[in-house]
């Protein structure tokens, strides 16, 4: 098969006017122009094949935008090449949006003083979707997106979580080739984001829609995504599978258990204390060393348990431990 | 593809129309103003019975005309697109499979035609109502006027787009447009007709793009111009919205090279 989309050493720089501060640096910013090259995106490739969902995974400030916006033809590349179904996307950029759909998730696309409805059957005048294709997509996407709920109120009126029902909805009704989606479950709460999460497993599935979703929440990629990308500081730090990812940078968890009375010896083995408050003890432990569900026995074979939460590690730390991992590869190397 | 522009037009149309409080407070503010200027207008011409081609009913209908038009072009200023530049929403418009130059156009017609309707043709019922206005002397007169309508709102279109691109450039994008309002309301014969102004400046005026906003219309309907002049001020009106528009169109280009060169 050959890829929907290739990317091959892409890169974008922007240039930062550097200010000067104080009243002497406020004159030098009228005399001078001093420029700071950032690059936000810095010599990355990959291929994805059709019908993939790909998360692209990264910190705040990553380039995972900058990448997604040159992808869909916002940006164009200070370097390198990029082919969407064949197409160069900031040159051919009217063929090229017509056929691809892009969600941003704190952007709204939809008219804000229009009922939702409305805004739908303009989008199906611009994109030109016939009729029968019209009905056919809005029937499919009011039943699975639950839209009838908020499909008459005006645009503002909506949630959150409502918008970005929405919104999907609406970059979906043309059937494009390839879905963008940037962080399209931030600021929703857990109900809300399930909804989406199954949504786009759907549209994958059963379209065999490619999609590329950008996120730093690791919870969206591990429902959703075989393969993962992960990008920091603009370079791209891991393309594989998921699973992968996990067992090599997981990280560490952490186990906060509340136990019935404060006790003395706490330690397990594979296990370290991280914190202790009282009867609450806060434990770190490795993927390959314990798993969660081997150190919980142990300690209920021991002791009362009153409560206990496991927490996932954060994407920071992930990267984090990418790259101590590629040091100590360049200093064995 | 026309399909897609009478969309466009037809919900910007219904947009402006759910805003019912704030019609009936500008129609109610547009005949306070219009009521006041035609007042100083009359007591300005005293025992006058014409001054610089316009008689006191002349006058009267000039207030009436221009009152009309306030909304329709709108002459106190159009933020959208400046907004959406500003906010960073640009980049979902342009990345519809559209011309953004006939996007706007579209959704700024169905705007007008509201705005017409709903706050222009009532404020001249209403002036019909207290004074007694002038009408076109012929019907080519009234037909030229209607064309005049329209060429008008295209050139003021052409006028705000261009306008509104500054925010490409600048963070201070409103105070450019407050300026340039401004001075379209100004030398486009809104506060006083043109032919009032002294020679030397109405011949500066003349030279503008702003007379075509309002002045020709009301030179149109109260018969000041016609014959070939009337042709003339009409093909003054398309040729200022074709420069105007062409004008748009690079400076939109280089507004875009920007931002896909350097983000938002």
């Amino acid at each position: 098969m050959t890829p929907i989309i290739s990317v091959t050493d892409l890169r974008k720089e922007f240039k930062v006017f550097r200010h000067h501060r104080g009243a002497l640096g406020a004159f030098r910013n009228l005399v001078t122009r001093e420029y700071k090259v950032v690059k936000a995106v810095d010599g990355i490739a990959f291929a994805i094949e059709p019908g993939e969902l790909v998360g692209y995974l990264g910190p705040n400030g990553a380039g995972k935008s900058t990448t997604i916006k040159m992808l869909t033809g916002i940006l164009v590349p200070t370097s390198g090449e990029i082919c969407v179904s064949g197409r160069v996307p900031w040159r051919e950029r009217r063929a090229h949006v017509a056929r691809i759909g892009a969600v941003f998730g704190q952007r709204n696309t939809l008219w804000w003083d229009l009922p939702v409805v409305e805004s739908l059957d303009l989008l199906r005048h611009i994109y030109r979707v016939p009729a029968e294709r019209y009905t056919r997509n809005l029937a499919t996407f009011r039943q699975l997106l639950a839209l009838d709920e908020f499909l008459h109120t005006p645009v503002r009126s909506l949630s959150l979580g409502q918008l970005m029902r929405a919104n999907l909805a609406a970059a979906l009704l043309h059937d494009p080739d390839v879905l963008f989606l940037d962080e399209p479950t931030i600021g929703l709460d857990i109900v809300a984001k399930e909804r989406i999460r199954q949504f786009i497993q759907r549209i994958n599935r059963e379209r065999g829609m490619t999609v590329i979703l950008t996120t730093h929440d690791l919870s969206d990629v591990e429902k959703l995504c075989e393969r993962v990308m992960m990008i920091d500081r603009g370079h791209l730090l891991f393309d594989g599978k998921l699973a992968d990812l996990l067992r090599r940078f997981g990280g560490e968890r952490e186990l906060v258990v509340d136990f019935a009375d404060e006790v003395l010896d706490a330690a397990v083995e594979g296990a370290q204390i991280v914190e202790r408050d009282g009867p609450r003890v806060t434990y770190r432990f490795a993927r390959d060393a314990i798993s969660a569900s081997e150190l919980i026995s142990r300690l209920s074979a021991r002791y009362r348990l009153v409560d206990l939460s496991v927490r996932e590690p954060e994407i920071e730390a992930t990267v984090r431990r990418i790259y101590e991992e590629r040091l100590l590869d360049n200093d064995g190397g | 593809m026309l399909a897609t522009y009478a969309a466009l037009a037809r919900l910007a149309f219904q947009r402006y129309l759910a805003y019912r409080t704030a019609n009936l407070a500008g129609l109610a503010t547009n005949a306070f103003f219009g009521a006041l200027r035609a007042y100083i207008l009359i007591a300005l011409f005293g025992a006058q019975t014409h001054v610089a081609g316009y008689s006191v009913q002349g006058a009267v209908t000039y207030t009436g005309l221009t009152q009309m038009l306030l909304a329709y072009l709108p002459l106190y200023g159009w933020w959208e697109l400046m907004l959406t530049i500003q906010t960073g929403e640009i980049a979902a418009d342009l990345s519809r499979p559209v011309d953004f130059f006939l996007y706007w156009l579209a959704q700024d017609v169905g705007r007008a035609a509201c705005q017409f309707v709903m706050r222009g043709l009532p404020i001249l019922a209403l002036y019909a109502l207290f004074y007694s206005l002038a009408l076109p002397p012929t019907p080519w007169h009234a037909a030229a006027f209607v064309v005049s309508l329209v060429l008008a709102l295209l050139v003021s279109f052409a006028w705000r787009f261009l306008v509104s691109l500054s925010a490409f450039w600048t963070p201070d994008a409103r105070g450019v447009g407050r300026t340039a309002w401004t001075v379209a309301i100004v030398l486009s014969g809104f506060m006083m007709p043109v032919a009032f102004f002294p020679p030397w400046a109405e011949a500066l005026m003349r030279l503008t793009p702003f007379p075509s906003l309002i002045n020709t219309e009301v030179e149109i309907y109260l018969g000041i111009v016609g014959g070939p002049a009337l042709l003339g001020a009409l093909a003054g009106q398309l040729f200022w919205f074709l420069a105007l528009a062409a004008l748009s169109r690079l400076v939109l280009a280089a507004g875009v090279k920007k931002l896909v060169i350097q983000g938002g």
